[in-house]
This record gives structure tokens, sequence and C-alpha cells, in this order.
């Protein structure tokens, strides 16, 4: 891949400024106090002339499903396999800067028995010559997260559907740039949230909205994983990308994974919506004490300066008086979790916090007394979502990380084979990916609360359906 | 007891609808208060499509039955708790002569079936000037799928008896505690003996110590026959607050509600919450075996009223787990 661009002001003052903010913050009850007050303004600009919303609009029918995939690192090589696999569906190009590894995907496709796609690379912007070709109807982006933005606008202007991989850009621009680049193509634009197509969140969701935990007052979310291991090797992330925002940015990069399905959960933009962001961040200790202890001298990182927290928290207020946590911490030593609670009037759902086989752990009322935890494990069968009943086996057989992956395409090849509107559209897209810059803001202000944009413009008062979604039947393939 | 009468029944053998209008005391400033014999503003709930997960559309309507115009009209619309609806409150522009009728459409959230029995209620409260005067008025819509459970008995979810050489089944307080079946039939309470409360005749559980005997309160539905004047119930409390409120519905659609609750199996006074002591054992079982003695356990009795002229079908217990039943009937 090509070298990183240059690193905007913004993330740089976001950085900069924010761990000095740490030690000074203002404590809970003040930061609710100017929550509620002076929430610094985030831009919100008009729906452009002739320009009209993708809510509800479904795919057209496509009998096939052609996928072109940009980017094949570690992610895009196991997802670039997975599309080939799912009925219906076929890889048509594949495209990394290093033309090896196209060439490698494209055998690997073969080896599955499937048509060989067409290869691209050798150059940052040979992604520009596969989207050209007319036999591509789903773009799958997984380079860096630098260039989600660019290629997800080139492939939405050349008439694709995407996919893109977390986050779908990194700033507040680039994020309503995508919003009004979807509606004036009339093509979608699809997070590839692979969590919150997970088997428990999917569950909790649904028991959201029988009304289980009666009012839903409050959910957190995040992604807790430790990834210094993968963050200082010289092979995971080419060139080291992912390790080098650490040196950019103070930043909640990646908490899309946990914020998600808690955000489905509360019906965000299909009924109520996200308005204002406070964020927190702790000192930058993790990296630096590990390539303290475990890496040599010579490696390159140790020209390297971490600024990013390892622990950045977002509070987020909803319109309703709901509160989200959102969490993003990889570069502390941990268990992974994603958090993935949900909480209200009548009871509460933990997920890596349980025994069961489940995972998670839960206490409602009326069904629980007693002040003590129960399993999840009767709930997540009787709310088990329809996707994971019909191919939560083949899930289990064909996709990574529990299967979340292969079930996500699967509904994605459907949902376009069938003609039927998304379960995820460019403005859940854009509202979770919005504390990516929003916590920069914060944090730059000294945990000052930022308004959420409403990328869907006020439309987010509608009632509308999403991830809990009625059974269908993948259409036969010829 | 909160009455409440039907306006229509809609009956089906996976499904029926009961609807129900209320009315809300005079809201300030809102006109003279109507003649007791005065029509009253009509409301009503349409049928709510439950094939779920679907975003279901609802009309409320509204007719003025009143002898003034109705201005200022405003309708709000609840489903279940925690399902989202949209709007929750609309204001009906314009004002309506005497004896018309104008609407809301709400939309509602509409969840996955579940299996088994359910019961969801809808609730529309009209708030307005002129009209009837009253300011206010409320219709309640309640639709059930499946059938409630057959008995008392099919809903056991607790063990409350143990025998003394085997304490290790019973939790009756979430704490692994349970009347000794010793001591019951000490006190006359064996198992399908008959107990004589409130005027009820109840049965006690005739299961073995050991097995779920009583049901912990989780808003279960019940099928009950008979008519009377109360329903009486066997049972005690397990912590603290062992209250909540048992809604009869009737073979007409209509239904009545009352609020009831036991003291706690031990320390609350014999007659707190209005309940009438019927057994006092002496100690408990506990975890490692039977233990406490010189301490009352006890079992009370306590009603709700019925609305006699109608018959029973079936009855919804208190959403409370702390409220334990061993039994249940009419009385007159």
């Amino acid at each position: 891949m090509p070298g990183i661009p240059a690193v905007s002001r913004r993330l740089l003052l976001g950085g900069a400024l924010a761990t000095g903010a740490v030690a000074v913050g203002a404590g809970p009850a003040q930061a609710k106090s100017a929550a509620q007050g002076s929430a610094l303004p985030s831009p919100s600009p008009r729906r452009g002339k002739g320009q009209r919303p993708m809510f509800d609009v479904p795919f057209d029918i496509h009998e096939t499903v052609r996928v072109g995939v940009i980017g094949i690192g570690n992610r895009g090589s196991g997802m670039g396999e997975g599309w080939a696999v799912v009925p219906g569906c076929r890889v048509t190009a594949v495209c990394d800067i290093r033309e090896s590894r196209a060439k490698a995907l494209a055998d690997r496709i073969v080896a599955l028995g499937k048509p060989r796609p067409a290869e691209y690379g050798g150059s940052t912007d040979a992604y520009t010559t596969m989207l050209k070709r007319d036999d591509i109807d789903l773009v799958y982006i997984a380079t860096p997260w630098e260039f989600h933005h660019r290629q997800s606008r080139d492939a939405l202007l050349a008439g694709k559907h995407v996919v893109v991989e977390l986050p779908v850009a990194t700033e507040l621009d680039e994020l309503w740039d995508l919003v009004d680049t979807s509606e004036r193509t009339r093509r979608h634009l699809m997070l590839s949230e692979n969590c919150s197509y997970g088997r428990n969140e999917l569950a909790m969701l649904k028991m959201a909205h029988e009304g289980l935990f009666g009012d839903v007052t409050n959910g957190h979310g995040g992604y807790l994983h430790d990834l210094r291991d993968l963050l200082f090797s010289d092979t995971y992330y080419t060139d080291s990308w992912r390790r080098k925002w650490h040196t950019r940015s103070t930043a909640s990069f990646y908490a899309m994974h946990g914020l998600a399905p808690v955000a489905a959960a509360m019906d965000i933009n299909r009924g109520d919506r996200m308005t204002v962001l406070r964020a927190t961040a702790t000192e930058p200790k993790g990296l630096a004490d590990y390539r303290e202890r475990f890496i040599d001298r010579s490696h390159p990182s140790w020209k390297e300066t971490y600024v990013n927290g390892d622990l950045v928290t977002c509070l987020i207020d909803t319109a309703k008086g709901r509160v989200i946590r959102a969490e993003h911490d990889v570069s502390s030593p941990r268990p992974y979790s994603r958090i993935n609670s949900l909480a209200g009037s009548r009871g509460i759902f933990e997920d890596y916090a349980g025994t069961s086989s489940t995972g998670g752990r839960i206490y409602v009322e009326p069904d629980h007394s007693g002040h003590s935890w129960r399993d999840f494990d009767s709930y997540r069968k009787e709310f088990d979502h329809w996707l994971w009943r019909k191919i939560g086996d083949d899930a289990a057989n064909n996709g990574g990380h529990g299967g979340m992956d292969y079930v996500l395409q699967w509904r994605t090849v459907q949902l376009m084979r069938a003609g039927l509107v998304p379960d995820i559209d460019v403005y859940d897209s854009a509202a979770w990916c919005s504390p990516v810059p929003l916590s920069v803001k914060s944090l730059a202000a000294g945990g000052r609360p930022v308004e959420i944009p409403d990328f869907t413009r006020g439309s987010w008062v509608n009632l509308r359906m999403g991830l809990d979604s009625r059974e269908t039947d993948m259409p036969p393939v010829a | 007891m909160r009455t409440v009468r039907p306006l229509r029944f809609l009956g089906a053998t996976a499904l029926a609808t009961l609807v129900m209008i209320t009315f809300a005391p005079v809201a300030a400033g809102a006109g003279p208060a109507p003649e007791p014999s005065a029509p009253r503003t009509e409301v009503s709930v349409s049928s709510v499509d439950l094939d779920g997960p679907a975003v279901s559309t609802v009309k409320v309507t509204v007719k003025n039955t009143g002898p003034q115009r109705m201005r200022s009209l405003k309708v709000s619309f609840a489903g279940p708790v925690g399902w989202a609806v949209q709007p929750a409150l609309t204001s009906v522009p314009g004002t309506f002569g005497v004896g018309a009728t104008t609407a809301a459409e709400f939309r509602v959230q509409v969840p996955g079936k579940r299996e088994g029995f359910t019961l969801r209620t809808f609730t529309a409260t009209a708030t307005y000037a002129g009209g009837d005067g009253a300011g206010s008025a409320t219709a309640t819509r309640t639709e059930t799928n499946g059938a409630p459970l057959a008995n008392l008995a099919a809903a056991y979810n607790n063990v409350g008896i143990t025998d003394e050489g085997e304490t290790g089944p019973g939790d009756y307080d979430g704490e692994g505690n349970s009347f000794s079946a010793q001591k019951l039939a000490a006190a006359g309470l064996e198992p399908s003996g008959r107990v004589e409360a409130l005027g009820a005749e109840l049965e006690w559980p005739g299961v073995s110590p050991g097995a779920k005997d009583n049901v912990a309160g989780a808003g279960q539905a019940i099928a009950l026959s008979g008519r009377g004047g109360k329903l009486v119930f066997l049972g005690s409390g397990v912590t603290g607050g062992a209250t909540g409120t048992a809604t009869v519905y009737y073979t007409d659609g209509s239904s009545t509600s009352g609020s009831f609750g036991f003291p706690n199996w031990s320390f609350d006074p014999a007659d707190a919450h209005g309940a009438t002591l019927v057994a006092s054992t002496d100690g408990r079982n506990r975890p490692d075996g039977y233990g406490n003695a010189g301490i009352a356990y006890r079992v009370f009795a306590h009603s709700v009223a019925l609305d006699a002229t109608k018959q029973v079908e079936f009855v919804v217990l208190p959403s409370n787990r702390n409220v334990h039943i061993f039994d249940m009937a009419i009385a007159s």
C-alpha cells in the first residue's frame, strides 16, 4: 500500500490536546450538565437539490450478485473467499496494490471451485480501473481506514453498491459526503458491521423489541481487544497502518462493533437518534510499555510516539433520553470483549460476563428476582434470530468471527438477490462511525459535549425495519 | 377494583381482542362536568397487526358525543412497555361538531411472535376542550394470542415445600429456604388438603415435598371458570414488597383488576397489605436441614373483587415473583 495520507489538522489537534485534557477533565456531573446546555455544534448540510433519501429503497433484483474486492490484507482475504461461497454470489474481480495478493486470492477462489476473478493491482488507483467493469454489482472494501472514504465514494459514483469495513470514513465531512453520494447515485453503502449480526446481539435486539427490558434506558458496547502483538507485527497490518493511527490522534477509532448493536436495539435512526457525544481518554501507556518489554530496539516503531489513549470512552445521549457508553481499547492487556449490554426499566442483559454457553447473563422482571444473574441460554434460544436458525450451521462452517462474517455476507447477497431493503444503510453507517471524528473534537475541547449530526435530516423519527427483519428465503440459484 | 366495560369483542380461535373504554376525571379548566347520564366521548383503537416483526399502523378514532363542539384535541397512544410508537402524542387540528368523528394514526414497532400465551395492551387517550366537558377519555385494546395455562398447577415454577430429610430442592425465598412439609402438616396443610379462607374453598398443592408446588408471580395467564364476588389467593410473600395486580378477564371480553399483597412469610405483621393469616408453621427448612425453630413461617389469604355478574375466563397473576401463590379460587 502507498504511504499514509497526510494527517489532518483536526486529527492532530485532537491527539495533541486530548492527552492533556484527561488530567483536567470534568467529572461526570459537570459533563452531563455541559452536555445538556452547550454542545459544540457539528455541521449538518442541507440535502442537495434533486437528491432523495435512501430510506426503504430496495435493491434492484440481482440474479447473481457480482462482487469486486478492494484490499486483500488479512480481512479482505478472508472475506473475499467468504463472498465466493455464498449461494448466488460470484467474486468477479479482486484488487490490491500488491498484485501478488490479488493473484493469491484469485487462486484460492479457483481452489474453491469458483470462476477465477479478474486481478487488479500495482498502483494506488488500480481499483479505479476495476470499477469500470460492468460485471460488478457490489464492491467490498477492506483497505486501511484512510482509504475507505475515497474508495467508497468512487465505487458509488461508478454505480456500484458498497460494503465497507469499519469505519466508512474518519472525518465528519467525509461521512456527510458518503450520505450525499449514496443519495445522489441511488446506490447503497453499508458498513460491514458483522457484529450487528452476532447471535447474542440479534437476540438482544429482538428482546428489546419484545419489551423484555421494559423501556430501554441505557446500553454499553465497545471494542476491547488486545491487539498489541498484531499492531507490532511487521506482516499483519500492511506497513503497520493501524499502529500508525495511534501516533496521530486521540480518538475512538473502532468502537462500532460495540456501539452498533446497542444503537440497533435502541432503534437509532428508526425512532431515536444519537444527539450528543462527550469523550474521555486515558493516558497512552499500553503500546509504549509493550514495546519496551517485547520489541527490539532496532524496530522502526521505536521512532514513534503513541498519543491515542488506551481507553477512549464516548458517552452518547439520544433524543429519547437514553445513554450509550461506547469504549475503545486495543492497547491494553485484557481478554476480548465487546461489552454488549442493554438495560431498561425491567431488566438488563450483559454479554461477556456469564458462565453459560452463550457467554451472556440476564436479569429481567418478572421472570427473575432475588438480585442474582441468570444464564442467557434459554432467552437466546427463544429469541434466536431467524438468520441464525436458518444458516447458523453454514455460518459455523464457512465464516470467520464465529460465523458473523458469513451471516453478514449471506444476508447482503440475499437482500440484493431478492430485491429487499438493506438492514444497515448509509445513515446507520455514518451515525455509527461518527464517534471517530466527534471523539477527536470532544477530546480536543477538554471533553466537552459535541453535537452528533442527524444524517437522516429529520427522518429518524420514523419507525423503520432494520436488523430485526422478517424471515425470507434466499432465492434459488439457477 | 378498577372496572372497564367492553365496547366490543372480537374473538377467534387463536387471537382474541378485547376493547375497553374508560374515562378520566375532568381536566382543570376543561369545561363543566358532565351529567352522570350524559353521553361520553367515544375513543376506540383499531385492530393491531401483530404478525411481527413489523411496523404496524393503528388508527385511534374519537367521536364527540357531547353537547359542545370539541376543540384542542390531542391523542396519545402507547403499546406494551418497551414497544416503540410513532408518534406518542399528536394534535388533531380543527374543531369537531356534535356527533363528529375524527381519527389519528400511529405506528408501532411489533416484535416477532412469541410462543405460548401473549397479552398485548394498547392505550389511547384523548384530551380536549368542549365536547362532553370531561376533558379526557381513554380506550384500551387488549389483544391476546394463544391459550392461557390450563390451571395454576401448570404454572408451578417454584419449590416451596420440602421434607425435613431432604431440604435441598427448596428455594421458596431465593436463598434455598422452604416450608417444612412436616410442620405444614402439623398446622393442617397437607397435600391435596382442603383449605377454607375468606369464604373460598382452596386446595393445598397435591404434590410431593421437593416438587414444584407454587407459582412465583410473573404475569402468568391461568384459565379459571366460575362466577363470584371475589377471587381468593392462598400464599405468602418473600423478601419485601410482595404486592401486585391481578387482572381477571371475563368471557364477554371485559376485565377487572385489583391489587393485593402478602406479608413476608416470616417477618411482616400478619395483617400487612390487608392479608389474613391462614396457617403458621414453626421453623423452616434450610439448605442444610431443618432450622430456625421458634420462628413462624406463614401462609396467608387475600382477595381481589370480581364482577359477580360475569363469567370468569382467565386470570393474569401479578408480575412480581415475590408473590407466591399455592392456590386460588372464586368465592361468593
